[in-house]
């Protein structure tokens, strides 16, 4: 999947950000915040052909139902999508 | 179990809350120069290029970038570059730019003149996260008057560039004797630009150049100044609740038990924030003469927790603490050190223009109320 912005993942006070760059200031204007899952998601994002890939991540990595765990990606994605980020 | 928002706003009072319990850095602010095109009395860094000289060293740009990364190391998401004019320095993009690379958000401070030509298209391609312009006046002779250059139409012609950039600014108002006369004129200049502005008619006295407290207003005229920017900017309704708010918050009689005769600095300072001057010493604020550290000498990390120990032993003086003014009075351990001379003195500076804000706000508010506003 394509990242459109330049965003920086940083890790401060135990948290996940992401930290607008260069001219993606002028879209957030601020920091995003990424919970646990956010942030795990976010690493595989680049590389991910498709989203079914996402949720095989995640079912191996958490211990989550395949129907929860889909919709909360489908859910990401889609708000990704709509912050023009992917 | 997945979310994804934005809330700057909330986020940063987030990270301050918990950069506190962690002891981490969150804000930094870089005093780049003590130079400046602008010669304002009551600055509190301006110096001339000789008295630079003389006191030490401006920091290299690679020393900057260096302390930058180790203090994003070690927790700092927002840094505010300042000065002086920070746009003096002719390698100010070099610092600015490795810090927005490093995954910051880098805000300016600066008086608004130099942004233009190259240096607003730099911007432009590179958007801060803000930047806060000081105005210091409403039209071109309180610029000459107070400033040195009459630098006003440009002024207002870069933060009218930068908005239609859709760059964020903000503007920031220091009154004094030389602008006051230009109050009205100044809000409506920043309603006309769109742009929030914060005034603030308390100087702090000068100690780190001259100590000369001869460019500021008396407290009663800082005071009244004071209000009547309140009268301003609030609605009559908000007015009156202020008004109300400081009236009930004065009732409140201080009984001792329920004093806490305990405090220190109650502000960002030495807890999740610091300051580093030109000449590379950590403060922890721009205001504040000491506690100091030297970062380059020991490295962030040791200055910042050396730092941070040394803030926490600050503390007001008991007489401040029990004053019955305390609620409505923004007196800090900055203000006691910097009116004088200790951390244990009164500033009376500060307890009479306190007590004028209260008295003048009644006052209006009252008035308001007969002519039925």
């Amino acid at each position: 999947m394509e990242i459109k912005k330049q965003l920086m993942k940083r890790q401060v006070a135990g948290e996940t950000f992401l930290v607008p760059l260069g001219k993606a200031v002028y879209d957030s204007n601020g920091l995003f915040f990424l919970t646990e899952v956010g942030a795990f998601l976010w690493d595989l994002l680049e590389k991910a052909e498709s989203e079914e890939e996402l949720v095989a991540a995640v079912l191996a990595e958490y211990d989550v139902d395949e129907a929860t765990a889909r919709a909360d990606i489908n859910a990401f994605l889609t708000k990704l999508r709509e912050m023009g980020i992917l | 179990m997945t979310s994804y928002t934005r809330t700057e706003p909330i986020l940063s009072t987030f990270l301050h809350s918990r950069g506190a319990a962690l002891g981490l850095p969150i804000g930094g602010n870089f005093e780049l120069t003590a130079r400046c095109n602008f010669n304002c009395p009551m600055c509190y860094v301006h110096l001339k290029p000789e008295d630079v000289q003389a006191r030490g060293r401006e920091l290299t740009a690679q020393q900057w970038i260096s302390l930058a990364r180790q203090a994003r190391d070690a927790g700092m998401m927002f840094v505010l570059l300042t000065g002086g004019e920070p746009f003096v320095r002719s390698d100010f993009f070099e610092i600015y730019s490795a810090m927005k690379d490093m995954g910051l958000l880098v805000s300016i401070n600066s008086n608004g003149s130099m942004i233009k030509g190259e240096i607003l298209q730099k911007l432009i391609d590179n958007p801060p996260y803000r930047i806060n312009i000081s105005l210091y006046g409403g039209c071109a002779e309180t610029y000459e008057r107070m400033c040195g250059p009459n630098a006003f139409d440009t002024v207002i012609e870069n933060i009218k560039a930068l908005k239609a950039a859709g760059i964020d600014v903000r503007l920031n108002v220091s009154i004094t004797p030389y602008n006051r006369c230009d109050l009205q004129r100044i809000f409506e200049l920043a309603k006309e630009l769109e742009v929030h502005t914060k005034a603030s008619s308390y100087m702090y006295p000068p100690i780190r150049v001259t100590g000369d407290c001869g460019h500021r207003l008396s407290p009663e005229e800082a005071a009244q100044c004071a209000v009547e920017w309140d009268l301003l900017r609030f609605t009559p309704e908000q007015f009156a609740m202020r008004a109300q708010n400081m009236h009930q918050l004065l009732a409140v009689e201080n009984k001792e038990c329920s004093v806490d005769p305990d405090v220190g600095v109650s502000c960002r300072a030495g807890s999740t924030s610091f300051w580093l001057t030109w000449d590379g010493r950590m403060l922890p604020c721009g205001m504040l003469p000491s506690p100091e550290q030297r970062p380059l000498e020991t490295g962030f990390d040791a200055a910042w927790k050396a730092l941070r120990e040394q803030t926490r032993c600050l503390r007001m003086p008991a007489k401040c603490v029990s004053c019955k003014h305390r609620e409505v009075c923004s007196v800090c351990v900055a203000v006691c050190v910097t009116e004088t001379g200790s951390f244990d003195g009164v500033p009376e500076y500060v307890c009479r223009m306190t007590e004028e804000t209260v008295n003048a706000t009644w006052r209006a508010y009252e008035e308001r109320k007969e002519n039925g506003n």
